[in-house]
């Protein structure tokens, strides 16, 4: 399998000088991406997935998201902001949702729009992609860019079943610029065009799409960096009730099981996974072919959903209260998605297949391959079992692995070490 | 003691002669399977499909292994007072063996046919019992022999070439 070679963005950036060395983040890494050494905590790009567990556990803030500065909304003569649907349920509910809507506006935005606008017409795109694609199932969501990663990194194999369609911020994103455009005779490069997003995996897709034709947005601002001027803008407005347009029926797409039940129908049957353990143990059992049944699987990274991304301030299951609650109690507000339908009729919307970021054969040739598995199973049962990540590698599994990969020495195990000098004493 | 062979015609010679030879495996794996055990049932298979994986063993037939491996693994499990699986890696090809401790099988031909099953409740409690495991590693490996008597023990191999 052909491995492209290109450098990896990632959206977390290390703060040697905070890391203690205590390998939390080693142990919470879905894809061992992490090692501590000489003290301090390295990321590997090419088995990073922007997930954010490390980002979560770190207590020390050595490793901490990157975002864009707000400042530079102020390079584009109109300036855009896109809401991740997780955004609605980060507000006590005293706060009107288009008041906190409203605060974006004051922050210097010329026009707020809804990752929710688009919920309806994604419903329809995702059933009509499952109809045309019957040989392949499960076809898997490509919402979330950390799962879309995960399976470039650890199933490859899957990379298939993903639904090669955009995202439904880009595909907004699409759209805005297009009507923008028209409606106010600017310049494509007049308008900038920004996420307002959950997680670091959002942050990293914006700057790094993958499948991506066109360019799309200019920046990303994770809710977390923003909170802080959105509650001052907030308490300057009073909670004044104000004029804006608001779709709390699409807020959906913040909820993975909610999604789900909506693809849902007749001739589909889907499923919906989040948390990135379960996510992994699922598409090993795709992979296997034991979910055939399934027409469609919404997987999510993070807890529930978009509403656990890790650059949120609230709780992922308040979030989602919070979020049904809204759902419930609104009105539905009709969005003329007929062009839309048009550039999905015309392909707009497809991403390029999307190619594998393999990190997980040993050796090119499975004869060496097999020599440097012998040699790692001998390491392993030289070490002590108990996978207590204070060599800096994830488990013994993981140490072995990086001495045969000439990456650690079996001197990194400090219980074998201790063990040696007490017989020594 | 009865048995029951099945082997791809493209593979006779070669699985016949491994089985004579026994060569010694430089990677191989072994795995407790416990009885009634549905928590931890499949990690052995998971383990085997993992491994080969580092290896760069073809998507397609990695499937073919997991899936054979796994029913097998299973129905020591569900059928059986447990046993133990040994998986032996290749470089043209993985060996796999389940040893139980019994009951037996009282009709292997019987146990093969789709559909035939003795599971009891528990088991298909736990989703299993359709009588489609036997013949699904059948058709998943390139070898299947399969040594068992009521009473005793069920050995069953399998042989997967990678290409
Ligand atoms: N290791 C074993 N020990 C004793 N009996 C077995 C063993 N393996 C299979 N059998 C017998 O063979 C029957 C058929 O096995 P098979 O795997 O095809 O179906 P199943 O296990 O009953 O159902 P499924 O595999 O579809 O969940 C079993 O019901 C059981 O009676
Ligand atoms: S973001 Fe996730 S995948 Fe990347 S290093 Fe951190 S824990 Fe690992
Ligand atoms: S589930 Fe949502 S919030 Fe979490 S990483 Fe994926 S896209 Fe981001
Ligand atoms: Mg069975």
């Amino acid at each position: 399998m052909a491995v492209s070679e290109k450098k990896y963005y990632h959206a977390i950036q290390l703060i040697p000088e905070n890391c203690t060395g205590c390998t939390s983040c080693v142990k919470v890494c879905p894809t061992e991406a992490i090692r501590v050494r000489n003290g301090k905590a390295q990321i590997d790009p090419n088995r990073c997935v922007d997930c954010g567990n490390c980002v979560t556990i770190c207590k020390f803030h050595a490793i901490l998201p990157k975002s864009d500065s707000l400042d530079i909304i102020n390079k584009f003569q109109y300036k855009v902001a896109i809401l991740s649907s997780s955004y609605a349920g980060q507000f006590t509910e005293d706060i009107a949702y288009p008041v906190s809507k409203q605060a974006l506006i004051e922050l210097g935005f010329d026009e707020v729009a809804e990752e929710a606008m688009v919920t309806d017409f994604m419903v329809g795109l995702i059933r009509d992609y499952i109809r045309q694609h019957k040989d392949i199932r499960p076809i898997l969501s490509s919402n979330c860019p950390a799962v879309v990663r995960l399976i470039q990194v650890k199933f490859p194999s899957l990379l298939p079943n993903i639904l090669h369609q955009e995202a439904p911020m880009s595909i907004l994103t699409r759209f805005l610029r297009e009507k923008i455009q028209a409606e106010k005779g600017l310049k494509d490069s007049d308008i900038g065009i920004f996420l307002i997003v959950p997680c670091v995996a959002h942050v990293t897709a914006v700057h790094q799409p993958e499948g991506a034709y066109k360019h799309l947005q200019d920046g990303a601002f994770s809710i977390g960096m923003i909170y802080g001027k959105i509650r001052d803008r907030l308490r300057k407005m009073n909670n004044e009730e104000n004029k804006i347009n608001t779709y709390e029926q699409g807020l959906t797409l913040a909820l993975s099981g909610v999604e789900a039940e909506m693809v849902d129908c007749e001739d589909i049957r889907a499923l919906s996974v989040n948390g990135t353990d379960n996510v992994i143990e699922i598409l090993s059992k795709v992979e296997d072919h034991y979910l055939d049944q399934y027409d469609y699987i919404v997987l999510r990274s993070c807890t529930n959903g978009c509403v656990g991304g890790c650059l949120n301030v609230e709780n992922p299951f308040v979030a989602m209260s919070r979020i049904k609650k809204l759902i419930k109690t609104s009105k539905h507000q009709k969005v003329d998605t007929s062009e839309l339908k048009e550039l999905y009729k015309d392909g707009e919307f497809a991403v390029v297949p999307l190619e594998p970021r393999s990190i997980m054969l040993l050796d090119q040739d499975i004869k060496q391959a097999i020599q440097k598995m012998k040699k790692l199973n001998e390491i392993l049962v030289m070490l002590p079992g108990l996978n207590c990540s204070a060599c800096g590698s994830p488990t013994c599994y993981a140490l072995a692995e990086d001495i045969v990969s000439d990456k650690a020495s079996i001197d990194d195990c400090v219980v074998l070490l201790r063990r040696h000098q007490k017989e020594e004493e | 003691m009865a048995e029951y062979w099945n082997v791809n015609p493209d593979y006779e010679i070669s699985a016949k002669s491994f089985l004579a030879d026994k060569p010694e495996a430089d990677v191989s794996l072994e795995f407790e399977i416990a009885v009634k055990d549905f928590v931890n049932a499949g990690k052995g298979s998971a383990e085997v499909k993992n491994t080969l994986k580092r290896l760069g063993v073809d998507p397609a037939i990695l499937r073919r292994i997991a899936v054979a491996s796994y029913e097998a693994e299973i129905n020591v499990t569900a059928h059986s007072e447990g046993g133990k699986m040994y998986s032996y890696i290749y470089d043209d090809s993985v060996y796999i063996r389940f040893e139980d401790k019994g009951p037996g099988i009282s009709n292997i031909e019987q146990a093969m046919v789709p559909g035939w099953s003795t599971a009891d409740d528990l088991v298909r409690e736990m989703g299993f019992g359709a009588g489609l495991g036997l013949p699904n590693i059948q058709k998943n490996s390139d070898l299947l022999h399969i040594t068992s008597e009521y009473g005793s023990t069920t050995t069953l191999e399998i042989i997967i070439y990678y290409s």
